[in-house]
């Protein structure tokens, strides 16, 4: 399988606490799975018509790793790009990344209005749920 | 910050740079990777540079990247040696 690969970093994100940790650790690539486990299924027993819990934690783990963000970094379902330090080609790249992990395409026209990770999980859900015989990983 | 709506010509610099991020996703992992960075790189550097209200020179790189993606997506391209192409940012 094909690696992730993280292009380039940009932290343009205004200045609040959160861009002074995500500059501090913006050299840590470590990820953390099953961290947010418990918080992301309270999310889904409050949110109706959410997207599977599973989705969303996958969503937040590719985010992490193409925003390079710290292991600490809290992530939720209604974590905005915006607020992690995405610019809008930092987004064009986690949406490609997200279309590869989950072997979809997204229409640029839905691309351009995701912008936080429970958008972009609904969304998967979405397409995946119309290719019955896609494979996904 | 809410997310603001994105100009036409905002649209137009994304979708070259998801066109482009494509293209590479069809090369051999050493090549995509090159590919990527240098991408990211012209794009990213444009995007400092450029006034986003030039919008003569944008448009210029923006059919200059067009002819360019369109070269990488021909299987006799073999390598990428240079690339300018515009962003901006929201």
């Amino acid at each position: 399988m094909a690696s992730l690969s993280t292009t380039s970093l940009s932290f343009k994100a205004p200045s609040t606490t959160i861009s002074q940790v995500l500059r501090k650790a913006s050299s840590s690539q470590s990820v953390t799975f099953g961290r947010f486990t418990s918080s992301t299924k309270s999310l889904r027993l409050q949110i109706s018509c959410a997207a599977k819990a599973e989705t969303v934690q996958k969503v937040s783990d590719i985010v992490k790793e193409q925003l390079a963000l710290a292991a600490d970094v809290p992530l939720t379902a209604e974590s905005k790009f915006s607020a992690l330090g995405a610019d809008s080609l930092d987004t064009v790249e986690i949406v490609m990344a997200l279309e590869e992990k989950f072997n979809i395409s997204v229409e640029e026209s839905d691309a351009q209005n995701i912008t936080t990770i429970q958008e972009a999980a609904d969304l998967i859900e979405d397409l995946v749920q119309k290719k019955p015989a896609a494979e996904t990983s | 910050m809410g997310a603001s709506k994105l100009s036409g010509m905002q649209k137009q610099v994304l979708s070259l740079y998801r066109g482009f991020l494509r293209a590479a996703r069809s090369r051999p992992i050493e090549d995509r990777k090159r590919i990527e960075m240098i991408v990211s790189t012209e794009f990213r550097h444009n995007s400092k540079e450029v006034d986003r209200k030039n919008f003569q020179y944008i448009e210029y790189l923006l059919r200059l990247g067009t002819k360019q993606l369109d070269q990488l997506k021909s299987p006799a391209i073999v390598s990428l040696s240079s690339i300018k192409v515009v962003t901006s940012k929201t």
